[in-house]
């Protein structure tokens, strides 16, 4: 990429004022929830530490924002619970980006059986349950894997959990766009030059083609690390996402429906925060579509 | 279709602001928060479906809700002093009972055909067939055989001398008069095909109170008065039981109106219901009645960390209880010494307690070789650390919060312990079923008075691969004193002899602890100021079977 | 073109087999069955007991024979009994199925008419401000917890105001049309939310694109008449991406709208397949999720014939080298 191309996608993107703002704000929410030990160490209050003489506090100089139902300090667990959620949001989706594109790339690229293979497939995946699959892999007994004892037994091991399974169906959308854009790619001189150099597949694949529609994977998975933090919340409202005490925003929200009349507050905040970062995730998506690829939004299909 | 669509979606937009209809006062509207896929009494049994056939059927036997015994549809209790109960011996030389039970003359189906004993030998007849597929075999088993005196009078024998030979309260009567054709059709397809499924809504089928007039598959399902009913005569003409799974949306039902009243064998959890009577107390009553629904944690006992009793003292010592009970619960589910409930006749408040006491547990694990280490988490000599997993059903909002204040509890005594959560169907149909948890498994049991705990107890009921995972005696509980006593307190009958068994089992389960008894669950009745009537049983009848005495004020 | 149609339907069928097999298998997988569950809440029922009921529900025996059996018996029509409801599949499935429809085609509906003038005022003003504002709104909709949109939808309308029903089918006692399409109007409104945005969004795109072509230009040149070029040409060239993404979109929601239907205590499909999916109801999970993945295939069919019939640009041949 030219300095100079870099620098116009740049002034574009600049331009979208509701995306920069998106930027920042996701860049702020990341930054407090890494920050979460030491809040937690300067507030001198243990993030797990249940107490049950304090449930429903009000707000007061000791918990900025109350506490919750254990009498936990409600800041520290919404902070603990953005570095689930965040977490569970990027990396899911970027591993469905990697899975999408290795696919998309390979099916594009040779075309004929394997493409209507492939694609078959992917269809197939779409149209796949996510429900019973979610119960089975929860059931999988991880003492029988080759995996380190300590970390089977550990309780974030449920989160990985959620990752590899959204992961597993949720490649589908990236895959046809990359599909999509490598047909088209294929075509072009710089592939045929480097087919004639007699350059391998795989290298063209890599180092030709994928830098040339790196655009809409980058807008694919931006758009869906929000949609995923959603489905997480939605996994929670029917008791298959992450699991407490591990924090995350959706258990909290799901936790705090019920409690909805004694204590709006607790499905106040995590409601509010999936919102924002949610909604942050879409503009950005849209505002790096707008400047990479101006066009696109008017001819892309899904 | 397209039209009639837009017309739908154009009416949609508009704001209907109309008020729902008036509320006619001889209707009553209970939410509940499943639909009952089946209506046949023998064949399934399902929370919603028993509250709905205490309005429509009555067993023979129940218990009130003072919990003592009584006839319903019998005309008097089997008693040995009248010799309407005796001692019998089975051609095969077991001992059992021969008892009288007679029907109440007066009783009729909704179609007015009289019930009979002709009845009684057909759900006798179903019962005894395996393709069938009865709910409770374990009664029919124990049915030696059944001898019909006349239309009303009939004697059943059993192979067991149990104690508790009165109950026939599992027992329930269906029609013979509709249902026997569609039996002799076939037994294996009598399941799918009989008239609770196909056409529930003859007055035939019931003999309550009430009949089911109209079932919507998931939705209602609406009772009214049984013309033929022979007792006394219920206040509403119409009873609706209506289906809102969310609980959440239950409870906002509710205070839209749209439904009277939240039972609670079925309805909100406990915190729910603290926080809405705080809210809306002058509009509802909210009754609290602890149930025999107890809440413990089984031990992993073949765990050696679990292996020395102390250790197991020192953890529920280490659980603060009585905190939980009065923070969580407000005091409203009392804490468990054991699995038998205060409110049972055979309690026995002198068996051991472990009243919260941090520092004797911390004693105790000190005395057991676990010593804390610089992070705090106590390890033995071989420098193993007291860690322990914590399982229950995901989604349990209540379990998901008692587990953290457990973790919370036991981790200021050195007890490491990370919570593993499962899917209910991963968790009862795996885990604890084929004994794959480790250390600690935490879930309820829903019992009856006067329930013997043989299956959960006794040696011969650890499941195992060879015996096919039988029995629910998951902590792997193996005591010679508690096997003799099991087998005793069955079959011998005096009352000085049962009293002291009873408190055998439980000083035995005190003194061993395989469990680590935590408390009795509550169920919540959100009743409006104006019903009156209704009375929380606590046990398995509900309260449904004495609704001729509801009514609104 | 009946090249093109028939190797679609002899994939799609193939799909449709395929997936029946693994969803069988998927549900069969899942560890514990009902009998299971069953035992858990009552220490009295005994191992005899649950192999007794273990046969007569056909759970003893193995996947792959219950599922042959399946295969054979519906092949000749008969898709069995529902295990919990105890009645024939259909017979389950038919009411649920129209309900579904009514849901989903309302606030489709409902959508597309919003969408369409929203979208096409949008691009007319495209960055401009009322543009960015209904940009928000579009996102804002889309980022909403679905369970969470309900729940304040029924604490306002049902609970706050009481001018809506907080959930359910219709009044009990039957009622006119007016009475029942009171109950729908909070789960179409909730639906509506969450599809309304991306509609918006592509009729937006698409006008863009229509008003940047050729005909459209030349039509402008010609001295037509904002309204008419928009309204004649742009328009009707915009509608074909959207048309087809309402088709895709269908099939999505078919099995989707679980939390609004839970919420709402709305009978439809996605919450019966999730009943009977927990509650190990083989038949009914079965065939329920059979008819959603066609549901799919046929919305993926129809997008595609329809963008092939509306757009001459696009020919069969074209769109089959492209999948």
């Amino acid at each position: 990429m030219t300095e100079a191309r870099s620098q116009t996608l740049w002034r574009r993107f600049l331009e979208h004022r509701l995306a920069v703002a998106s930027a920042l704000l996701l860049a702020l929410f990341a930054l407090l929830a890494l920050a979460a030990p030491l809040v937690e160490a300067s507030m001198g209050i243990d993030a797990r530490q249940v107490d049950l003489f304090n449930r429903f506090a009000a707000p007061d100089a000791q918990h900025p924002l109350g506490t919750d139902e254990a009498g936990r300090d409600l800041l520290l667990r919404l902070l603990y619970g953005g570095q689930v959620s965040l977490f569970v949001g990027l990396v899911t989706a970027l591993a469905s980006a990697a899975i999408g594109t290795a696919i998309g790339l390979a099916a594009g690229y040779h075309g004929g059986r394997l493409d209507r293979f492939l694609m078959r497939f992917t269809d197939g995946v779409i149209a796949l349950p996510l429900l019973p699959l979610l119960i089975i892999l929860a059931a999988v007994d991880l003492h029988k894997l080759p995996l380190p004892a300590d970390w089977v037994r550990s309780e974030s091991v449920n989160l990985y959990r959620i990752v590899v399974i959204i992961a597993l169906v949720g490649w589908t959308t990236v895959a046809r766009l990359v599909r999509g854009a490598t047909l088209s790619a294929r075509t072009r001189e710089y592939v045929r030059a480097a087919q004639a150099l007699g350059a391998e597949p795989l290298r063209i694949m890599l180092r030709h083609i994928l830098p040339n529609i790196a655009s809409p994977i980058v807008v694919a998975t931006t758009l869906s690390a929000g949609a995923i933090i959603l489905l997480e919340s939605v996994l929670s409202f029917l008791g298959l996402g992450i699991q407490p005490p591990v924090p995350s925003w959706g258990n909290m929200l799901t936790n705090a429906q019920e409690l909805i009349y004694a204590s709006p507050r607790l499905a106040t905040y995590p409601g509010l925060l999936i919102f924002l970062t949610v909604i942050a995730f879409n503009l950005l998506g849209d505002g790096l579509q707008d400047a990479l690829d101006p066009r696109a939004r008017a001819t892309r299909l899904r | 279709m397209v039209r009639t669509r837009l017309a739908i979606a154009l009416l949609a937009l508009l704001p209907l602001s109309s008020p729902a209809p008036a509320q006619q006062k001889d209707d009553l509207i209970i939410g509940v928060s499943q639909f009952p896929a089946a209506l046949h009494p023998d064949l399934e049994s399902h929370v919603v479906q028993s509250l709905i056939l205490g309005m429509t059927q009555r067993p023979f036997t129940a218990y009130d809700p003072d919990w003592k015994l009584i006839c319903m549809l019998c005309t008097e209790l089997p008693d040995r002093a009248k010799g309407t109960a005796r001692e019998w011996t089975t051609p095969d030389g077991k001992p059992g009972w021969a008892i009288d039970y007679a029907i109440d003359p007066r009783a009729k189906w909704g179609d007015g055909t009289p019930i009979t004993t002709r009845d009684v030998q057909f759900v006798y007849d179903v019962g005894r067939n395996p393709d069938a597929g009865a709910n409770n075999q374990e009664m029919y088993r124990t049915f030696e055989k059944l001898e019909v005196k006349d239309e009303r009078k009939f004697t059943v024998y059993t192979n067991k001398r149990e104690c508790d030979y009165q109950r026939l309260g599992d027992f329930e009567l269906v029609p013979a008069h509709l249902e026997k054709p569609i039996y002799q059709q076939g037994a294996k397809e009598y399941r799918n095909r009989t008239s609770y499924q196909t056409q529930p809504t003859n007055p035939g089928l019931w003999f309550g109170p009430y009949v089911v007039t109209k079932i919507e598959p998931g939705a209602t399902i609406v009772l009214e008065r049984n013309p033929n009913w022979w007792g006394k005569p219920a206040a509403f003409r119409r009873i609706i039981f209506r289906v809102v799974e969310n609980t959440a949306a239950l409870e906002a039902n509710l205070l839209s109106g749209a439904i009277d009243y939240i039972a609670g064998e079925d309805g909100l959890t406990l915190d729910q219901a603290l926080a809405f009577e705080k809210r809306n107390g002058d509009r509802f009553n909210v009754v609290y009645k602890p149930g025999l629904i107890y809440e413990h944690i089984d031990l992993f006992l073949e765990n050696p960390l679990l292996a020395d009793v102390r250790v197991r003292q020192a953890l529920l010592m280490g659980i603060d209880r009585e905190a939980i009970s009065a923070k969580l619960f407000e005091g409203k589910q009392p804490v468990a010494q054991g699995g038998v409930n205060p409110l049972d006749v055979v309690y026995d408040p002198k068996a051991p307690s472990y009243p919260f006491d941090a520092r004797r547990a911390a004693a105790l694990l000190d005395a057991a070789g676990f010593k804390p280490g610089a992070d705090g988490i106590r390890r033995n000599a071989a420098g193993q650390p007291l860690s322990l997993d914590l399982m229950t059903t995901a989604g349990n909002r209540v379990r998901e919060l008692v587990e953290t204040v457990i973790q919370s509890d036991l981790k200021k005594i050195g007890v490491d312990i990370k919570i593993k959560n499962e899917p209910a169907q991963v968790f009862f149909g795996q885990t604890m079923r084929e004994r794959k948890f480790n250390a600690m498994g935490m879930f309820a049991w829903s019992s009856s008075p006067k329930n013997i705990p043989y299956t959960t107890l006794h040696s011969s009921m650890i499941p195992t691969a060879a015996n096919n995972w039988s029995g629910q005696n998951y902590t792997g509980f193996k005591n010679a004193e508690m096997d003799t006593v099991l087998e005793r307190v069955r079959v011998e009958c005096a009352d000085d002899v049962q009293a002291q068994l009873w408190s055998r089992i439980q000083s035995l389960y005190a003194e061993e602890l395989p469990v680590l008894p935590l408390y009795f669950r509550t169920n919540s009745y959100v009743l409006p100021k104006q019903l009156k009537g209704v009375r929380p049983t606590g046990h398995q009848n509900p309260s449904t079977l004495w609704v001729e005495d509801w009514r609104w004020q | 073109m009946s090249r093109f149609l028939s190797t679609r339907l002899v994939e799609s069928l193939a799909v449709l087999a395929l997936m029946s097999f693994i969803i069988y298998g998927l549900i069969g997988l899942m560890p514990g069955d009902p009998i299971d569950v069953m035992i858990a809440s009552n220490p009295k029922l005994t191992a005899a007991d649950a192999k007794v009921l273990r046969a007569i529900y056909g759970l003893d025996r193995p996947i792959i024979d219950r599922y042959l059996e399946w295969l054979g018996a519906s092949l000749r029509g008969d898709f069995g009994y529902s295990r919990s409801f105890h009645r024939p599949v259909f017979d389950i499935l038919g009411p649920r199925l129209l309900n579904t429809v009514l849901l989903l085609g309302s606030s489709s509906l409902l959508a597309i008419l919003i969408a369409i003038p929203l979208g096409m005022w949008a691009a007319l003003r495209a960055h401009g401000l009322f543009d960015e504002a209904i940009n928000l709104l579009c996102f804002a909709g889309v980022s909403v917890p679905s369970f969470w949109l309900a729940l304040v939808l029924i604490l306002v309308f049902a609970v706050g105001l009481g001018w809506l029903p907080a959930g359910g089918m219709g009044p009990v006692d039957g009622g006119g049309l007016l009475a029942h399409l009171r109950y729908m109007i909070l789960p179409v409104t909730s639906l509506t939310i969450a599809s309304l945005a991306s509609f918006t969004r592509f009729m937006r795109a698409s006008m863009l694109d229509a008003l940047r072509q050729d005909y459209v230009r030349t039509a402008r040149a010609k001295g037509a008449s904002p309204q008419r070029v928009v309204l004649g040409h742009a328009l009707r060239n915009a509608m074909l991406p959207v048309v087809t993404i309402i088709a895709l979109d269908f099939g999505a929601l078919f099995s989707g709208a679980l939390v609004t239907e839970t919420m709402f205590a709305y009978l439809g499909m996605g919450k019966m397949i999730y009943d009977a999916i927990i509650g190990n109801d083989f038949n009914l999970a079965l065939v329920g999720l059979l008819f959603a993945t066609l549901v799919v295939l046929v919305g993926n069919f129809f997008a595609d014939v329809g963008y092939v019939a509306l757009d001459p640009r696009v020919s069969f041949r074209s769109l089959e080298e492209q999948r």
